[in-house]
C-alpha cells in the first residue's frame, strides 16, 4: 500500500504541505479567536476546502496539457492584471483585487504560476539557449511583462517574489555568472542608492569587480555596468518625484525605526511575540500578544509570531522543518524529472515559494524589512491559498509524471 | 533532462540545497536567540505585560502677520476617548446623551478603531464644553475606558476675519486618510483650504509616540526600556505672513454687506497685504467640532460665504482690461500711441453697433484709457488681432493659474483663435466676436487675485512677482523668518509702452474726465482704472485696478464689486480708501507713523519687512 502511494504520490510534498497548513488553520482561528473576526477563520477554511479540489485538479490535469495551455494561460492572467488595474478594488492603497461577492480575488496570485509555466514552456524548447542574447531577453520579457503591471498596482512584495523565482530558474537553466549578474546588480545598486551615496559607491564599487571578474568582453560588461550605475543614480531622480506617502513607505522599508506607528510597531511586536514563546509556548491560545491582538491583521504577514508564541521553539522550529522540507523536495524534484519542461517548473515554483518563506519569516524574525508577502498556506488569504494549492497540485503531477519525457 | 547535463544539474542541486539550509539555519539561529537567550526578557515584556503605543500630537504651526503679530494661535481643548476593550457598551445610551450624540455614530467609530487596535483610544468627540467634562469627571469610576485626551484647537486673535486666506482645519476624512497614506489615522486635523490647507505639511508638524508598558488587562504600568524608543513630537512651523491684518479687516469692514473681493499686493515683491472674499464666515466656527447643521447652512447659502471669491471667480474684467490691449497693439506696431479714433458713441461692425456710454470726440491712446472710451478699443481691436492680444494677456498672466500659495486657485479663461476654433469650429465665429474681447467683455473670465498682479506689473513696469501670503517661516526661538523663494519674472514690454499705459491710468484717477476719480488719495498720486462688467445674470459687477503712490508703487490693488452697478462709483471708493489706509495708517496721517506695539516682536518684525524693490 505504502509503496503504491509512493510511486504514485510526492508523499514528502504532500505531507509537509497539509501540516503546514493545518498549522495556519490553528494559528488564524487563535489570532481573530479574541478580535471579533471569527469569520475570518470560517473564510480560511472554506478556501481549504477549495484549495484541496484544486489541488486534485491540478494533480490530475492530463500533464502534456498543461504545458500545451502554458503560454496561453499566461497571456490570459495578463489579460486579468490589465482588467484589475481598470475595474479592480483598491484595498490599502492597492489595486489588486477583484470582488466576487464576500470573497476576493487576487489575480497576481495566480500570475506567479502562468508566468512559471510559461518561462519553463520556452526554455525547454531545444532552439533556446540562455546563452544566447535574444533568447534571454525573450525569457526576461515573459518575466517583466507581469511585473510591470503588478508594479502599477503598486504592490511592491509581489514584484520581488518574481524577481526570485527568475533568478532560480535562470541560474537552474545555465544562465552564465555574468547574466545573473546583470540580474542582481540594478536592483542591487537600486537598494544602495536608497541608502545614500556611500552604499551606493560601495555596491558599485564591489559590482563592477564582480563583473569585472567573469571576464565578459569588455564592451558587453561596460554596457551592463553603465545601465547598472544609471539605475542608482535615477532611482533617486524617481524618489525625489515621488509624493511624500511613497516616499515614506520606502523609508520605512529601509529603517523600520522611521515609521514608530506603523511597521516600525509590528516588528517590534512581533520580535515580543516570538521572543516571549520560549522554548515550550504559553499555550495554545494563551498567547498574551496574539490574543490581545498587539499586531494588527496579524494573521495575514504575521501569522508566524503565532506557533512562535503560543507553541515557542519547538513550534517556530517545526514550521522551519516542515518548510525546509518542502522546499528541499522541491529542488529534489526538479533534478529528477526526465523532462526539462518539468524541471523548469518544479525549479520555479519551489523558488517561488522559498521567496516567500524567506521574505516574510526573515520580516517576523527582524532580519528583513517589512515587505507585505503572505506565509505560504500559513497566512490568512484565499488566493494565496489556492495559488499555493495549485503549485503543490502541479508538483505532484510532475512527481507522478517524472519519468515521461 | 539529457544525459550530458546529469552532473551540472546534480551541482547546481547541491548549491540550491545549501542555499536553503543555509537561511534555515540562520532563521533557527535566531530564533534560539530570540526565544532561548532573549525569552526572559522579552517574556518579562510579554508574560504579564505588552508594549503599547500612544501617539504624541505635535502643536500646529502659529500664523504671523506681516507686522509680527501673532493672529492665529492654538487653545487647547478636551476630547473624549473610548478604549474599545475596555469600554462598557451598556454604558453607551448615557454617553450619547452626555456627548448629545448618536448611539450609533459612537458605535460605528469603536468599531472602526477596534479594526485597528482594541487597545487604543478612539476619538469620539472634540473640543467637549465644560458641562460635558464634568459630568463625565464624576461619572469617572463607573464609565471604564472612557478617557479624554487634550488637544489643541485654532483660536484666531485678530479683528479681522481672512477667513478664505487663512482657511479651517478639521477633521479628516475616511477618503483623505486613504489618499494621504499612513501619516494620517482617524480624529486628526488637516488643514482643508486656504493657507492651512496649501502649507498643510509645513503647519502639521510631525507626531511622535511613546512607547508603554501596559498589563494583560490593558492597563499602563510603565515606560519601556526608560524610553529609549520614544519619538518627540516636532512642533509646525509658524508662519510668517506677508498679511497686515490692520488692512485686512479694514477692508473686510468696507466690504461688509456687499458681494465681492479686494486683493492688495506689495508690487515689491509679489505679497499679498489683504485678500478679502465677502460675504465671509468666521473660521472660529471650524476650530472645534463643527456641527453638521452649520456645514449644511453654510454649504446651501445662495451668497456661497465658503466660496472664495478673490481666487475663484470667473468674470468678466471689463474695461480694466483695456491695458492689456493697449500694450498689445503698441508692442505689436499696429499703432502709434498718437493714433486717433473719432468717437460719436457707437461703432458699427457689419449690421451690428457696438455702444459707447458717453461720445468722447477724438480721442488718442492716453486719453481713450483715461476716459475708457469703448469706439477706440473696438476699433483698436480689430486693428490688433485676437492672438496678439492674447499672447499678452497671457504675458500678463491670464487665463492661468498665478501659483498662489493657498490651496484653491481657478486659471480664469483668455480666448485665442485655437480656442474659438475648439469651442466654435473654425468658421462658427467671425471678427464679430472681437470688439467685445476689446473692451474686457464676452467669453473671457478673470479672477480678482489675477487682476491684482496685473495692477502690479504696471506699477512695476513689466516685473511679474508670483503673488503670495507667506513671507517664510518664523523660527520660535529667535522670532527671525527664514524666507520663502518666490519666482520673478520680467515682462519683454518697451518701457516707452509702459509709460503711455500708466499715464492713461494716472489721468483716469487723477484729472478731470477720468472714470477713477473716487479713488482719489490726499497727497498721493494714484493711477487706476475702472471696469463696468455686463453681466447676463443681473445688474453689472463693479472693478477697480489700480496702484499708488504712481511714483513709487507700494501697493496695487483690485477691487470687485459683484452687481453694484459702475466701478468709478462703487469699486474705486473702497480701492482709495484701502490704498490711503495702507499707505497712511489706521490714524490717516502722513507720513505712515510707527504702529501701536502689543508686544516686542512687532518691532523686530518691522525691520524684515522686505525692502526689495521693483528694481529696472
Amino acid at each position: 500500500m505504502l509503496n503504491y502511494l509512493q510511486r504514485h504520490f510526492d508523499l514528502q510534498i504532500g505531507i509537509s504541505s497539509l501540516l503546514l497548513t493545518i498549522i495556519g488553520l490553528v494559528s488564524v482561528y487563535s489570532a481573530t479567536y479574541d478580535a471579533r473576526a471569527s469569520d475570518i477563520f470560517f473564510k480560511q477554511l472554506a478556501w481549504s476546502g477549495a484549495g484541496t479540489v484544486v489541488l486534485i485538479a491540478m494533480a490530475l490535469f492530463p500533464y502534456r496539457l498543461l504545458q500545451t495551455i502554458s503560454i496561453p494561460a499566461w497571456l490570459f492572467s495578463l489579460l486579468l492584471l490589465v482588467i484589475v488595474l481598470l475595474l479592480g478594488k483598491t484595498v490599502s492603497g492597492s489595486t489588486s483585487w477583484f470582488n466576487l461577492g464576500s470573497f476576493r480575488i487576487q489575480p497576481s496570485e495566480f500570475a506567479k504560476i502562468t508566468t512559471v509555466l510559461a518561462l519553463a514552456s520556452y526554455l525547454s524548447r531545444s532552439d533556446v539557449s540562455l546563452r544566447n542574447p535574444r533568447d534571454l531577453f525573450l525569457a526576461g520579457g515573459i518575466v517583466l511583462a507581469p511585473v510591470a503591471l503588478i508594479m502599477m498596482q503598486p504592490d511592491f512584495g509581489t514584484a520581488v517574489i518574481y524577481g526570485g523565482m527568475a533568478f532560480a530558474v535562470m541560474y537552474w537553466g545555465g544562465a552564465s555568472q555574468f547574466t545573473l549578474l546583470s540580474v542582481v546588480a540594478p536592483a542591487a545598486a537600486a537598494v544602495g542608492a536608497l541608502f545614500g551615496t556611500t552604499p551606493f559607491l560601495i555596491v558599485v564599487a564591489v559590482m563592477g569587480v564582480l563583473i569585472y571578474l567573469t571576464k565578459e568582453h569588455r564592451l558587453v560588461a561596460a554596457v551592463v555596468f553603465s545601465f547598472m550605475v544609471l539605475v542608482g543614480i535615477s532611482v533617486q531622480f524617481i524618489y525625489d518625484g515621488m509624493k511624500p506617502y511613497q516616499q515614506r513607505r520606502i523609508d520605512t522599508f529601509l529603517d523600520p525605526g522611521a515609521d514608530p506607528l506603523g511597521a516600525g510597531y509590528n516588528i517590534l511586536q512581533s520580535k515580543v511575540a516570538i521572543g516571549s514563546g520560549g522554548v515550550f509556548g504559553k499555550g495554545y491560545l494563551h498567547g498574551s500578544q496574539t490574543q490581545l491582538n498587539f499586531i494588527p491583521e496579524q494573521w495575514t504577514d504575521f501569522i508566524f509570531c503565532v506557533p512562535g508564541e503560543e507553541f515557542g521553539f519547538i513550534g517556530a522550529a517545526t514550521v522551519l522543518v516542515l518548510f525546509a522540507v518542502f522546499l528541499m523536495r522541491g529542488v529534489t524534484l526538479a533534478s529528477k524529472v526526465k523532462s526539462k519542461y518539468a524541471s523548469y517548473v518544479a525549479i520555479g515554483l519551489t523558488a517561488t515559494i522559498a521567496t516567500h518563506v524567506f521574505i516574510n519569516i526573515g520580516m517576523a524574525l527582524g532580519l528583513f524589512p517589512v515587505i507585505g508577502v503572505p506565509l505560504p498556506f500559513l497566512s490568512y488569504g484565499g488566493s494565496s491559498l489556492l495559488s499555493n494549492a495549485a503549485m503543490v497540485g502541479i508538483l505532484m503531477n510532475l512527481y507522478t509524471n517524472r519519468k515521461e519525457y | 533532462m539529457a544525459l550530458q547535463d546529469d552532473i551540472q544539474i546534480y551541482e547546481k542541486r547541491r548549491a540550491l540545497y545549501v542555499v536553503i539550509g543555509f537561511v534555515f539555519i540562520i532563521f533557527l539561529g535566531r530564533l534560539f536567540q530570540l526565544q532561548m537567550f532573549y525569552s526572559d526578557e522579552y517574556g518579562k515584556k510579554s508574560e504579564e505585560n505588552s508594549i503599547r503605543v500612544i501617539p504624541r500630537e505635535p502643536i500646529r504651526g502659529y500664523i504671523y502677520d506681516r507686522n509680527g503679530a501673532r493672529v492665529v494661535d492654538n487653545r487647547p481643548s478636551f476630547t473624549v476617548t473610548i478604549m474599545p476593550y475596555e469600554f462598557d457598551r451598556r454604558k453607551l445610551g448615557f454617553i450619547a446623551r452626555v456627548l448629545s450624540l448618536d448611539t450609533t455614530f459612537i458605535r460605528t467609530r469603536i468599531k472602526q478603531g477596534e479594526e485597528y487596535s482594541r487597545f487604543a483610544p478612539v476619538k469620539i468627540k472634540r473640543d467637549i464644553d465644560f458641562r460635558e467634562l464634568s459630568v463625565l469627571e464624576e461619572n469617572r469610576d463607573r464609565l471604564p475606558g472612557v478617557d479624554y485626551q487634550v488637544e489643541s484647537k485654532r483660536w484666531y486673535v485678530t479683528p479681522a476675519h481672512a477667513s478664505h486666506i487663512l482657511g479651517y482645519t478639521k477633521e479628516i476624512s475616511e477618503n483623505q486618510i486613504r489618499a494621504l497614506g499612513g501619516e494620517y489615522t482617524q480624529g486628526d486635523v488637516v488643514g482643508s483650504s486656504g493657507l492651512e490647507g496649501g502649507y498643510e505639511g509645513s503647519l502639521r508638524g510631525k507626531k511622535g509616540a511613546e512607547f508603554s508598558t501596559v498589563n494583560v488587562r490593558g492597563q499602563v504600568v510603565g515606560g519601556f526600556e526608560s524610553g529609549k524608543l520614544d519619538v518627540q513630537a516636532v512642533d509646525g512651523k509658524d508662519l510668517a505672513l506677508t498679511m497686515d491684518f490692520g488692512l485686512q479687516a479694514f477692508a473686510e469692514s468696507l466690504m461688509a454687506g456687499r458681494r465681492g473681493a479686494v486683493v492688495a499686493l506689495d508690487p515689491r515683491d509679489g505679497g499679498v497685504l489683504a485678500m478679502v472674499s465677502s460675504p465671509d464666515y468666521d473660521l472660529s466656527v471650524f476650530s472645534g467640532v463643527t456641527p453638521p447643521q452649520i456645514w449644511r447652512t453654510m454649504n446651501s447659502d445662495t451668497e456661497r460665504p465658503l466660496f472664495n471669491r478673490a481666487t475663484l471667480t470667473r468674470y468678466p474684467p471689463g474695461s480694466t482690461f483695456k491695458m492689456v490691449l493697449a500694450i498689445a497693439a503698441l508692442e505689436t506696431g499696429k499703432v502709434t500711441p498718437q493714433w486717433r479714433v473719432h468717437c460719436t458713441g457707437g461703432f458699427r461692425l457689419g449690421n451690428k453697433v457696438f455702444k459707447d456710454l458717453h461720445v468722447h470726440g477724438s480721442v488718442d491712446m492716453i486719453s481713450a484709457i483715461q476716459q475708457s472710451c469703448n469706439v477706440y478699443f473696438y476699433q483698436l481691436m480689430l486693428k490688433t488681432g485676437l492672438d496678439e492680444w492674447a499672447y499678452y494677456g497671457r504675458e500678463l498672466g491670464f487665463g492661468m493659474l498665478t501659483g498662489i500659495d493657498i490651496a484653491e486657485e481657478n486659471p480664469g479663461l483668455l480666448p485665442s483663435t485655437a480656442y474659438m476654433n475648439r469651442r466654435y469650429g473654425p468658421s462658427g465665429w467671425t471678427r464679430g466676436f472681437l470688439p467685445s474681447l476689446g473692451i474686457g467683455q464676452g467669453e473671457l473670465g478673470v479672477t480678482p487675485l489675477q487682476m491684482a498682479a496685473y495692477a502690479m506689473v504696471l506699477a512695476n513696469w513689466g516685473d511679474y512677482h508670483q503673488p503670495h501670503a507667506v513671507q517664510g517661516f518664523r523660527r520660535r526661538s529667535t522670532g527671525t523668518v527664514d524666507t520663502l523663494a518666490f519666482q520673478s519674472r520680467r515682462l519683454s514690454v518697451a518701457i516707452p509702452t509702459w509709460a503711455i499705459v500708466r499715464e492713461g491710468m494716472r489721468r483716469a484717477v487723477e484729472l478731470p474726465g477720468g472714470t477713477g476719480g473716487m479713488s482719489r488719495i490726499k497727497g498721493i498720486e494714484v493711477a487706476g482704472k475702472t471696469g463696468t462688467a455686463q453681466n447676463p445674470h443681473g445688474p453689472d459687477h463693479a472693478w477697480f485696478v489700480g496702484f499708488a503712490p504712481f511714483d513709487d508703487p507700494r501697493i496695487a490693488i483690485c477691487v470687485l464689486v459683484e452687481n453694484a452697478g459702475f466701478g468709478g462709483s462703487h469699486a474705486a471708493p473702497v480701492a482709495g480708501k484701502c490704498m490711503e489706509r495702507y499707505l497712511f495708517g489706521p490714524a490717516g496721517a502722513s507720513p505712515p507713523p510707527a504702529k501701536a506695539a502689543p508686544r516686542p516682536a512687532v518691532a523686530e518684525a518691522t525691520h524684515q519687512t522686505p525692502s526689495i524693490t521693483g528694481g529696472d
